[in-house]
C-alpha cells in the first residue's frame, strides 16, 4: 500500500501531460487506485492508499490551496473509491465497475477541493461554465484512469500475478 | 442485488452529485448577482484606483487577452492565462500606470495579499499572469523571484487596487 501511495506522489510529480485541462492527472491517480485495490485485497485498501499519499505530499508541500486541502483531496480519493467499489461489490475487474470507480474516486478530490472552496468563502468561478469544465474534466480523466486501471489488472491477470499471490498466500 | 442494479444507483448517484454542484454554484451566482453593481457582475474582479472603482474585469474580454504560459519550477506543472499586465492595459490604459505604480492583488477569502510595481508587472519576462483555476477562480502567479511559489501566489483573486505614490 505504501509503494501505491508513493506512486501517486510519483505520478502526480513526474508524469505529465500536454492537457491543459482541469483533472487531466486523474488518468494516473485513478489508474493507480484501481489496481492498488485490487492487487491489496484488503478492506479500506484504496482509502489508505489514499491517505497515505496525502500524508506524503502534503509533507512535500504540493498543491495549491495548503496542506490540509492536498491532505484532505488525496485522501478522498481513495475514500471514495473504496465507497463505490462497496456498492458496487468489489469487481473492479469488470470494466464498467472499473470506470465509475474512476469516475467516483477523481470526483471525491473535485468535491474535496469545491467544498473547501465553499467552506473558505472563496468567490464564486471567474468563468460561468468554469465549474462545469472541471467537472466534466475530472469525471472524463476519472474513467480514462479506471479503462487503464482495467486494463492493468487484466494484463496483471494475463500473467498470471493473481495466481501467484493466490499460491503465496 | 444485481450488478446492473448497482451500476444504475451509481449513475443516478453521480448525477446527483453534478446536480447538487451545479445547483448550489448557479444560487451562489443568483445571490451575488442580487447583491451586485450592475458594472460588477458576479465572478468579476473589480479594479480601483487610489480606492475608487473603475472597470470590473470580466471573463467576456477575455477574447481582447493574448494567452501565455510557463512552466513552474516548484512543481513542473504548466501555469496558463492572461498576463495582468494586458488586463491592466485593456481597463485603465498606460495613462494611470508609471512606473513606480503599485497594484496590489488581493483575495478576501484566503487574506493573501500582493504589491508589485508596474514596472515588474509590465515586464512580461515575469510572467505575471491570472490562471484558472480548477474550482474556476482566478489565482495570480509569476516567476519572480520570492514570488514564484504557491505560497506566495494569491488563489481566490477577488480584488485588484492601484496606487500612485
Amino acid at each position: 500500500m505504501a509503494l501505491f501511495s508513493a506512486l501517486v506522489v510519483v505520478a502526480k510529480i513526474a508524469l505529465r501531460t500536454p492537457l491543459q485541462l482541469p483533472g487531466h492527472s486523474g488518468i494516473f491517480w485513478m489508474t493507480i487506485i484501481i489496481v492498488g485495490a485490487k492487487v491489496v485485497p484488503k478492506a479500506g485498501a484504496a482509502s489508505i492508499i489514499g491517505i497515505t499519499s496525502g500524508l506524503l505530499a502534503s509533507f512535500l508541500g504540493l498543491g495549491d490551496f495548503g496542506a490540509l486541502n492536498t491532505f484532505l483531496s488525496y485522501a478522498m480519493v481513495g475514500v471514495a473509491s473504496d465507497l463505490i467499489l462497496l456498492l458496487l461489490g468489489g469487481d473492479s475487474e469488470n470494466p464498467v465497475v472499473a470506470v465509475i470507480v474512476g469516475i467516483f474516486g477523481h470526483l471525491g478530490k473535485f468535491l474535496t477541493k469545491w467544498l473547501f472552496g465553499i467552506i473558505s468563502g472563496a468567490p464564486i468561478g471567474f468563468v460561468a461554465l468554469g465549474l462545469l469544465r472541471a467537472i466534466v474534466g475530472y469525471i472524463l480523466f476519472g474513467a480514462i484512469g479506471g479503462v487503464l486501471g482495467w486494463v492493468t489488472l487484466k494484463a496483471l491477470k494475463r500473467a498470471g500475478f493473481f495466481a501467484y499471490l493466490a499460491e503465496k498466500r | 442485488m444485481n450488478q446492473n442494479k448497482r451500476i444504475l444507483i451509481a449513475v443516478a448517484l453521480l448525477l446527483a452529485i453534478v446536480g447538487i454542484v451545479l445547483g448550489v454554484d448557479t444560487l451562489q451566482r443568483q445571490k451575488a448577482a442580487a447583491g451586485a453593481a450592475a458594472d460588477m457582475p458576479p465572478g468579476s474582479i473589480p479594479i480601483f484606483i487610489d480606492g475608487k472603482f473603475v472597470a470590473s474585469f470580466v471573463p467576456e474580454d477575455l477574447n481582447q487577452l493574448k494567452n501565455v504560459s510557463f512552466v513552474d519550477a516548484e512543481e513542473g506543472k504548466t501555469q496558463d492565462g492572461w498576463l495582468l499586465r494586458d488586463v491592466l492595459l485593456l481597463y485603465l490604459g498606460e495613462d494611470n500606470l508609471q512606473t513606480k505604480t503599485e497594484i496590489m492583488v488581493s483575495s478576501s477569502s484566503r487574506e493573501k495579499t500582493q504589491t508589485l510595481t508596474w514596472a515588474e508587472v509590465e515586464d512580461q519576462q515575469n510572467m505575471v499572469i491570472f490562471d484558472l483555476s480548477g474550482r474556476g477562480t482566478l489565482k495570480l502567479v509569476s516567476t519572480i523571484p520570492g514570488f514564484d511559489i504557491r505560497d506566495a501566489w494569491i488563489q481566490d483573486v477577488d480584488k485588484i487596487e492601484i496606487t500612485t505614490p
